[in-house]
């Protein structure tokens, strides 16, 4: 068999490519939906985890190192037949709950330390300028906590985006699902695999890239003003 | 009016107390130098005036505001009062025209163009006017030093705070930093300064407040504090004296402990060679003399302190002997039994005796 008949097959037969699209929206929307939850949940927990009281912390600090310490797949499957058994919440949701839990904790973590590696003493500085302690959190710390955190945060989402591909284990059909079935289907296991590999690490790369666009923007948008 | 009215502070960390009922008032227009030994209180001191230290009693009184107060705006108050860091503080993520610019925009409601021009005659001011868009971690650090004055004085303070602004910089760039003071000072800016530079603090101050003992221990104008401090702290402090102390209690003391003793005293404060051989041989004729002929009774009992002042570079020593009175240097032959008192005539610049009764106080300047 040729490369063209084994692409034929595997991709374009019976609207497999269709199937293959109905995979990857799947992944792309428990990935995009447990990015969102995650990182706004993460948001609230790195608040939590600097609070002032004590006990508010050391909650946060705990919720963290359990999340983090637990694997993804557990949390999961803990989720899917143990917290939301019987709720009738759809497989999907399910999952985007369980990696939204786990993104949290990762993200938490990340904004934690990104924020703890900026300077205090800048935002003290803006104080004493006469800045509010939000004004000198949004203008001086958050831009130079952003920064730190950036590619932490990238890495975290592909991370993220990698993790989905367990989800069939709770009845979900993913790409990796998808991709499998279709392997077994027409015989041809390791030609999907690679297919699949492509289509990841597709995704990885339009993450960096959206990230590297936005970047190049602000770095124009502050080039332009100092033309003015 | 007064700029600044402290009353009544007092604040302390866990179990430290650091300032205790300190009281202040200071003029517009006066620039108090406060000095001080690290860890006196004299940065938390200032830190409480801008409320960046929350003060556990006393009022704050900046102007007509109280500082303290639980109703106080705090964010229009500081922007009355500029502070100025030991280690700069510039928005690392901006450039020098935008460290410059962010506060008097968001804060006075300037446009961007007015601020800009306001910032720049302050860069003209200090040289820096081409460095505008360059990033603070490119600038050596006094540079960076007098733009944070700068970012202060954008927002038209009335009175500027500095703690320890030339400590974090090196020797070749505290003289311009200070030299923007200098420029500060002669505008008629209310300062309050924190620093080591004691030739700059007597040039500038119009007062100075040597700190110690959880308050204020001494105030006066540059010339009563340097030049002749009344408490002996403070002239300690100012002189950056040194003592060696010694008691002496029986006849067959540890002459050789006590000879080794000055001698590292002597190298430790970096004293030359021959003047740690005077010093040595000195003390040992001085106790001598004392135990030999200045004493009736059995009994011992001598204190010797040696001190050297860093700043005067000059070393005194002191000893007290007890029992009756005892003057070796009004022995007037020079004969072989008192060869000590010769030899002290000879290498003392200046001898001193006092008797007060039960001790013989004597006092040689070397």
């Amino acid at each position: 068999m040729n490369i063209q008949e084994i692409i034929y097959k595997t991709l374009v037969a019976g609207d497999s490519y269709k199937t293959i699209l109905k995979g990857l929206a799947v992944t792309v929307q428990i990935s995009l939906l447990s990015v969102v939850f995650g990182t706004l949940l993460g948001m609230i927990i790195c608040a939590l985890r600097r609070s002032r009281i004590r006990i508010v912390r050391t909650i946060a600090a705990g919720y963290i190192a359990i999340v983090r310490g637990s694997p993804v797949l557990l949390l999961l499957m803990m989720m899917y037949y143990v917290v939301f058994a019987g709720s009738g919440l759809s497989a999907t949701m399910v999952a985007v709950a369980a990696f939204s839990l786990h993104m949290s904790a990762y993200t938490a973590t990340c904004f934690y330390s990104a924020i703890n590696a900026t300077d205090s003493k800048q935002v003290e500085a803006a104080r004493t300028l006469g800045f509010s302690k939000y004004q000198a959190f949004i203008l001086i710390m958050l831009p130079q906590a952003a920064k730190i955190a950036s590619g932490t945060y990238q890495s975290t989402i592909v991370t993220l985006i990698q993790w989905t591909s367990v989800v069939g284990y709770v009845t979900i059909t993913d790409l990796t699902r998808v991709i499998n079935n279709i392997g077994s289907r027409t015989m041809q296991p390791l030609f999907m695999i690679l297919v699949g590999l492509l289509i990841y690490l597709g995704m990885a790369y339009i993450c960096y890239g959206v990230f590297d666009l936005a970047k190049k923007a602000s770095e124009l948008k502050k080039k332009r003003r100092r033309k003015m | 009016m007064s700029m600044i009215r402290v009353e009544n502070l007092s604040k302390s960390f866990g179990s430290l107390q650091v300032l205790k009922n300190v009281n202040l008032t200071v003029d517009k227009g006066e620039r108090v130098v406060i000095i001080g030994s690290s860890g006196c209180g004299k940065s938390v001191f200032l830190r409480c005036m801008d409320l960046l230290e929350t003060p556990d009693d006393g009022k704050i009184f900046i102007g007509e505001d109280e500082l303290t107060s639980k109703k106080a705006d705090l964010n229009r108050i500081r922007r009355k009062v500029g502070m100025v860091y030991q280690r700069f503080h510039l928005f690392s993520h901006m450039n020098v025209l935008d460290n410059i610019t962010l506060a008097p925009i968001k804060l006075l409601g300037l446009t961007r163009a007015e601020a800009e021009k306001r910032a720049e005659v302050l860069l003209n001011m200090i040289g820096l006017e081409s460095r505008k868009y360059a990033m603070p971690e490119v600038l050596s650090g006094g540079q960076q030093q007098r733009i944070a004055i700068v970012r202060c004085l954008a927002m038209d303070p009335e009175v500027m705070l500095f703690d320890e602004p030339t400590s974090a910089l090196d020797p070749t760039m505290v003289g311009e930093v200070l030299a923007t003071m200098r420029l500060l000072a002669k505008q008629g800016m209310t300062m309050i300064i924190v620093t080591h530079e004691m030739d700059f603090a007597r040039e500038i101050a119009t007062r100075v407040l040597y700190m110690d003992e959880h308050g204020i221990f001494e105030e006066g104008t540059p010339q009563e504090i340097f030049d002749a401090p009344k408490k002996k702290k403070t002239r300690d402090f100012i002189h950056k004296m040194k003592y060696l102390s010694w008691q002496i209690e029986t006849r067959d003391f540890d002459l050789m402990q006590l000879q080794g003793n000055i001698r590292s005293f002597a190298q430790k404060y970096g004293l030359d060679e021959k003047k740690a051989y005077r010093l040595q041989l000195c003390t040992e004729e001085l106790i001598y003399e004392m135990l030999n002929y200045g004493k009736s009774d059995a009994a011992v009992d001598i204190q010797i302190q040696i001190s050297f002042d860093e700043r005067d570079k000059c070393t005194v020593i002191e000893l007290r002997s007890k029992g009756g009175k005892y003057n070796p240097f009004e022995i007037e032959s020079e004969d072989e039994v008192h060869l000590g008192v010769t030899i002290l005539k000879h290498t003392a610049k200046r001898l001193d005796y006092q008797y007060d009764g039960e001790s013989n106080c004597m006092n040689i300047e070397l």
